[in-house]
């Protein structure tokens, strides 16, 4: 069979080959963006006959791009990954081992399998670990009509699992052209363990995301308790919250009717004066929001006073004459920076 | 087998590794930076807090002759809040959409849960991916369990797969800090303007 007579090949075409491979992988590379509308030929799209796609199946085993792309001539259809945003739901869908979350393509997926490992046993030979398709053959044409995105899942008898995270993170950005779950040394490389794995992964990948989000769970290992710290932290979030909204509805009655005339009288009595004052919003740009605010002829003096001084007590001292020209340009005084100082 | 560490080799040493390790790590910076983004600036937070101001007014000149009671009006200020909290996430995520969908469906749903709830619907969140499982980490109660608990305190959230739960409980956290940072400056702002307000007004009189 062909694999295993190019097999034998290998060591003697890599070198030279190796040139042309990696110009093939670029061109590959700069192709997904742009979005293939039918995409059931890849040899079409690498401009190769099927007998030199053959060729590149079977010996670059370090390209990963165009091997998922190969694999499938076989299938006679490949999917390429159009990164488009109708693609990305589809795709989503698609990233077959997530199955159950999206429930469209799983059924696609787990047909073709079973059919691609047949290729896969003759490969086995070279010592790769099993590859793994996602749908593709049979109901590629269907499944293609938006100009779908679909992921090949491909292992390699690697350590790293980082390839995996591409996975989730093109999951939620954009639709990449496909993902790689690497098989750990020993582990298990059938589907199901596959689309286990690499749920597993994403999940890992979410959970680091919301320990960084949730103060304090840095130091915590293990998915039970940094789960406890995100379930009190949104509890007290939401506690907080509440006590807030009764805070201000204890203090709202009193505001709505005079907004315009709270800061008014206020104006003349507070002196301003130029405090260094701890900043509940740090980091505002004086100079952009200054203007915003000043253009909104119709604000209610009330924002528009609160936001001028926030954002004037927001500078520190450096800023004092800068905010002064600001606030007595709109006839507001420096109240919040008085606020600030009994906060 | 001397193809094979010549293709481990390879593998190492090609750059498309490095490019796409590369493209990964950016597009996971991102989506985390994304979410840190929208809810983390200072221009949402200021956005956010006047709309709700404005939302107040309007909700304080609407309820101003009905004379809400004292416990009723901190529910409908919540309930105002959490409202804009959802308009500011411009409907991409799960709990915002629920957040405002609850709000045209609240007292019809409201009779027909609690029917049901008095029926002891037992209906939990399925377990993902029942079979196959390589990793048993999930199977634990103890996971499995704060799961449960985490999509009944995020909004809409009640029987989505853990990987989407995951991500709408960190946008909705994000969007909870925001939120509180928001109405505390807001309550300062006010109960010290007021304080000023009353305070003048007293020494004009005096």
């Amino acid at each position: 069979m062909e694999p295993m007579s190019l097999t034998g090949n290998r060591p003697d075409e890599p070198p030279f080959e190796s040139l042309m491979f990696n110009e093939e992988i670029q061109r590959l590379i700069a192709l997904p963006p742009a979005p293939v509308g039918n995409a059931s030929s890849f040899t079409a799209i690498l401009e190769l006959g099927p007998t030199q796609a053959m060729e590149l199946l079977h010996w670059p085993e370090p390209s990963e791009s165009s091997n998922p792309y190969v694999n499938s001539v076989d299938d006679g259809a490949v999917l390429f990954a159009p990164t488009s945003s109708a693609n990305t739901g589809y795709g989503a869908n698609c990233l077959a081992f997530s199955a159950g979350e999206n429930g469209s393509s799983p059924g696609a997926s787990s047909a073709s399998s079973p059919k691609v490992k047949k290729e896969i046993v003759p490969y086995s030979a070279s010592d790769w670990s099993t590859w793994t398709h996602p749908a593709v053959s049979d109901t590629a044409p269907e499944s293609k009509v938006p100009g779908s995105t679909k992921r090949k899942v491909r292992d390699q008898l690697d350590k790293g699992s980082e390839k995996k995270k591409k996975n989730e993170s093109s999951q939620d950005a954009e639709a990449l052209p496909y993902v790689h779950v690497r098989a750990r040394r020993g582990q298990a490389t059938d589907s199901h363990s596959l689309a286990e794995r690499a749920r597993r992964e994403k999940i890992n990948a979410r959970m680091k995301l919301l320990q960084e989000l949730v103060p304090g769970c840095n130091m915590i290992t293990g998915t039970a308790l940094v789960l406890d710290e995100i379930i009190n932290h949104v509890q007290s979030l939401q506690r907080q919250v509440e006590l807030l909204s009764m805070k201000l509805a204890a203090v709202n009655p009193q505001i709505d009717f005079n907004l315009d005339s709270i800061f008014t009288p206020e104006n003349a009595s507070l002196s301003d004066g130029n405090f260094p004052v701890p900043m509940t919003w740090s980091d505002i740009q004086i100079g952009g929001s200054m203007e915003i605010y000043q253009q909104q002829g119709h604000f209610p003096s009330f924002q528009h006073s609160v936001w001028v001084k926030e954002e004037g007590s927001s500078f520190v001292m450096p800023e004092a004459s800068h905010i002064t020209s600001i606030s007595s340009a709109n006839g507001v005084p420096l109240d919040s920076r008085q606020l600030k100082m009994e906060m | 087998m001397d193809s094979n560490n010549f293709f481990h080799d390879l593998h190492a040493d090609t750059s498309l590794e490095s490019s796409r390790k590369k493209r990964r790590k950016i597009e996971a910076e991102s989506h985390s930076s994304e979410t840190e983004i929208k809810w983390k600036s200072e221009s949402a937070q200021r956005i956010y807090a006047v709309k709700l101001v404005e939302a107040l007014q309007r909700t304080s000149s609407q309820n101003a002759p009905p004379a809400p009671s004292e416990a009723a009006g901190g529910r409908v200020v919540r309930d105002v809040a959490d409202r804009v909290l959802a308009m500011a996430a411009k409907g991409r995520t799960r709990w915002s959409r629920a957040i405002l969908a609850s709000r045209l469906r609240l007292t019809m749903l409201r009779r027909h849960r609690k029917v049901k709830k008095a029926s002891g619907s037992a209906s939990r969140p399925r377990k993902p991916l029942p079979t196959a499982a390589e990793d048993r980490k999930n199977r634990l109660p103890a996971v499995g369990n704060r799961v449960k608990i985490l999509s009944r305190l995020v909004p809409g959230c009640k029987g989505i797969p853990v990987t989407n739960l995951l991500e709408e409980a960190g946008d909705y956290i994000a969007a909870l800090q925001m939120q509180v940072r928001a109405m505390t400056a807001l309550t300062e702002i006010i109960s010290v303007s007021q304080g000023d307000r009353l305070g003048s007004s007293s020494s004009s009189q005096a």
